[in-house]
């Protein structure tokens, strides 16, 4: 019985995660103004509130 | 058609690691999960003609693009995994990832040559038509594949692959943005080429899961693998047909917990943005940045939740994420009156992390009913609950709070009525989850 090489599905999950872990670098960075303007004023409510 | 094709070349030998078919499965899917980015060729498309700015007349607009590309692919997504769902079971998951990346790239190949030559029905029927049918035979194949392979951890094992699908847009669209960046001249918005380099590149990486994708040899288990048989529990360990399935009330009772949880969080998904601005009065790049988080949360949702069905049980999990989301919607309102932005991204984040969650979570439900010999093609039936949610929650959101403010409420509280239906929704989808019940065995197949 011929065992699958380890290194083999390493290298499977790498081929897949080297674009997601570009893509999710990419979409962190772009997310970062979220919690660096958190604390403008610019939060405040667009309206009154009631 | 190459014999390298067909079902009986893909059965696994013994030895084979089961953990090579998860990135086959993540490979496929996260290339035509790329229509979640497609947003990104939205501005883009309708300044073909006029490049920095549309010209009125001559340029598309951006309700048209979305209806003819994005709108399109997902309705026909559904159709072509409930119509040839069943022959996806016949012919195996190669033949059906090698099909998909032709229909899916092809479809890319067409929409470049509509861009060129400018015919948004050219481009309709590359990418909503061709590149949606080769969208409904990736996404089947490799989640049915999974399940055979990891009766031990279903709820994991679709997580993983329908992950790959959310990811298609964390992947795609800053994809798509490299390279119009790179194409773009005075003369073009560098789409049509965009269009083509993806197409090559997705073709090379769905292939890529085609050809290292296993199916198990019949009877295979993992090692030390015992099948429940626990009375009262809602795992079968029978088989029921796909067209005996769409005669059971679970088959309909799944689809009505599918669209419900669907429809509830593509409705706030499509609207992340305005609604942010409009509720807290942020700017376009924060909510741009708000955005990006909902798209992680979309896809590590699909992972972690799906796989903590496996410790719950698939009807827990779903009545948490019906009466948990429940609650989170109502809570919008309140984020907005106190103007806790704060509050508002982490329920909007725990939402949509079980919208994802909701769609990785129904193959394994679906497995656990009606057990894994027609679960492709019984899944790909239910996908069609999806398609409907895609037209009704993007709909009910942007013309219920269009009409709020067109009738004098203010921006910031335009929303609170659709965020109390979208909460209604989800407790028909409560209900709908609690009638499940297990099948009756008169539905099952003869042979099991």
């Amino acid at each position: 019985m011929k065992k699958t090489p380890p290194i083999l599905v390493l290298l499977a999950f790498l081929v897949v995660a080297l674009p997601l872990g570009w893509g999710l670098y990419r979409s962190v960075k772009n997310s970062m103004p979220l919690f660096t303007a958190g604390a403008a004023p610019a939060a405040a409510p667009a309206a009154p509130a009631k | 058609m190459p014999s390298f094709l067909d079902r009986e070349r893909t059965v696994a030998a013994p030895g084979f690691s089961r953990w090579l078919v998860p990135p086959a499965a993540i490979a496929v899917q996260m290339c035509v999960g790329e229509i979640y980015g497609f947003s990104v060729f939205n501005i883009p498309l309708t300044r073909a003609v006029g490049i920095t700015k549309s010209v009125p007349g001559q340029d598309w607009s951006v309700p048209h693009v979305v209806l003819a590309t994005y709108s399109l692919g997902l309705v026909i997504l559904g159709l072509s995994a409930a119509i040839f769902g069943k022959w996806v079971e016949r012919v195996g998951p190669r033949r059906t990832m090698f099909t998909s990346s032709c229909c899916f790239c092809g479809g890319l190949f067409v929409a470049s040559l509509g861009v060129h030559i400018h015919n948004l029905a050219v481009v309709a029927l590359g990418y909503g038509v061709i590149g949606g049918i080769g969208l409904g035979l990736g996404y089947i194949a490799p989640v049915s594949t999974l399940v055979k392979w990891f009766p031990d951890r279903p709820g994991m094992a679709t997580g993983l692959a329908i992950m790959g699908f959310g990811s298609g847009a964390l992947v795609g669209a800053p994809f798509g943005v490299e390279l119009m960046n790179h194409f773009k001249t005075a003369a073009s918005v560098g789409v049509e080429e965009t269009f083509l380099v993806m197409a090559a590149c997705y073709f090379v990486m769905i292939n890529f899961g085609a050809w290292i994708v296993r199916v198990p040899a019949p009877g295979w288990k993992p090692e030390g693998f015992v099948a429940p048989t626990r009375a009262g529990r809602l795992i079968t360990t029978a088989q029921v047909a796909a067209d005996e399935a769409i005669k059971t009330p679970q088959f309909y009772l799944l689809w009505g917990v599918l669209c419900c949880n669907v429809t509830a969080g593509i409705g706030i998904l499509a609207q992340a943005s305005p609604m942010c601005q409009d509720m807290f009065g942020v700017t376009p790049v924060v909510a741009g940045g708000f955005v990006g988080l909902l798209s992680i949360c979309n896809t590590l949702g699909r992972f972690l939740w799906s796989s903590a069905s496996d410790f719950t049980g698939r009807k827990a999990i779903y009545v948490v994420y019906f009466l948990l989301g429940c609650a989170l919607y109502c809570m919008i309102p309140f984020s907005q009156r106190v103007g806790s932005v704060a509050l508002f991204v982490a329920v909007t984040c725990v939402i949509i992390s079980m919208y994802g969650a909701g769609f990785a979570t129904i193959p394994a439900y679906l497995r656990d009913l009606f057990g894994t010999v027609q679960v492709g093609a019984i899944h790909g039936r239910i996908i069609t609950a999806w398609s409907m949610a895609a037209i009704l929650g993007p709909q009910l959101v942007t013309y219920l709070s269009s009409y709020q403010k067109a009738h004098g409420v203010p921006k910031g509280e335009a929303y609170n009525t659709t965020v109390y239906i979208m909460a209604g929704i989800l407790l028909v989808g409560l209900a709908c989850n609690l009638l499940v019940r297990p099948v009756d065995p008169r539905h099952h197949l003869r042979e099991a």
